[in-house]
């Protein structure tokens, strides 16, 4: 949810700039967007939909994600000429990264968890574990490869969803807002630039 | 009534190729960051 906040806020800031310099509003064009789709679509059945989740195992959970990622890393790469996607395509390496090197989820440590949800027992967090149906694996900071580009940075209290969330998913985050806030209101019109 | 109908008419009429391209632009960088994302506890199943 935090992450398609950006996109909400790149959008109406978009939207804003746009008014101020008095051009219409143009989102870039994308390509192969059909990649997003069908790298998404198994990740929405294992990890979001509660029915379809208890259907696939921890290992298949693991599976699924990295070669989502890479299929999402190859539609980045088929869009790498806006600034905003090369952005996002760094976070999403770095978030492949920490997840390749420690067994195909996302690490969290248990204090982060305990953290996110202080009314459950500590008992619960059960090390090399997958709570709940999420893409993370509960692993000792100090266990973990690339520890640093884990889920390690908790959103402050006040906000209205409490998340731990990676260097990547920033990166991310900041792709998609300068995509939609920066790239798209400067974009120029087609018709501005061809002859006559 | 038959006004009212006129006026949303209208108003889907001005609903042109941009509007549509905006919002599968959008919808496709919200499926791009819920899938390249991995927020802690982002799943939200069994109980978490």
């Amino acid at each position: 949810m935090i992450l398609v906040l950006a996109i909400a806020a790149g959008w109406l800031t978009g939207l804003v700039r746009s008014w101020i310099v008095r051009k219409p509003y143009r989102v870039p064009e994308l390509s192969r967007t059909w990649l997003v789709l069908v790298a998404v679509a198994p990740q929405l059945l294992i990890f979001q939909i509660p029915y379809t989740a208890g259907w696939f195992s921890d290992t298949w959970a693991s599976a699924v994600l990295v070669i989502s990622q890479l299929l999402l890393l190859g539609f980045v790469w088929f869009n790498r000429d806006l600034v905003g996607f090369r952005i996002l395509g760094l976070g999403l390496i770095l978030n492949l990264l920490v997840i390749i090197l420690n067994g195909g989820l996302m690490p969290l440590a248990p204090e982060t968890a305990q953290a996110l949800y202080p009314e459950v027992s500590p008992s619960v967090w059960q090390i090399g574990s997958r709570p709940g149906m999420s893409k993370n694996i509960l692993l000792l900071y100090e266990d973990t490869h690339l520890a640093f580009l884990s889920d390690s940075i908790l959103l402050p209290a006040w906000f209205p969803w409490t998340r731990a969330l990676s260097p990547g998913d920033l990166l991310i985050v900041l792709g998609v807002f300068w995509l939609l806030a920066v790239e798209s209101p400067a974009k120029p019109n087609p018709q501005e630039l061809s002859p006559g | 009534m038959k006004s009212l109908i006129q006026k949303y008419s209208l108003s889907a009429g001005k609903v042109n190729r941009r509007h549509v391209q905006t919002f599968l632009v959008l919808l496709t960088l919200s499926m791009l960051v819920l899938g390249a994302g991995a927020p802690g506890m982002s799943g939200g199943v069994g109980g978490f």
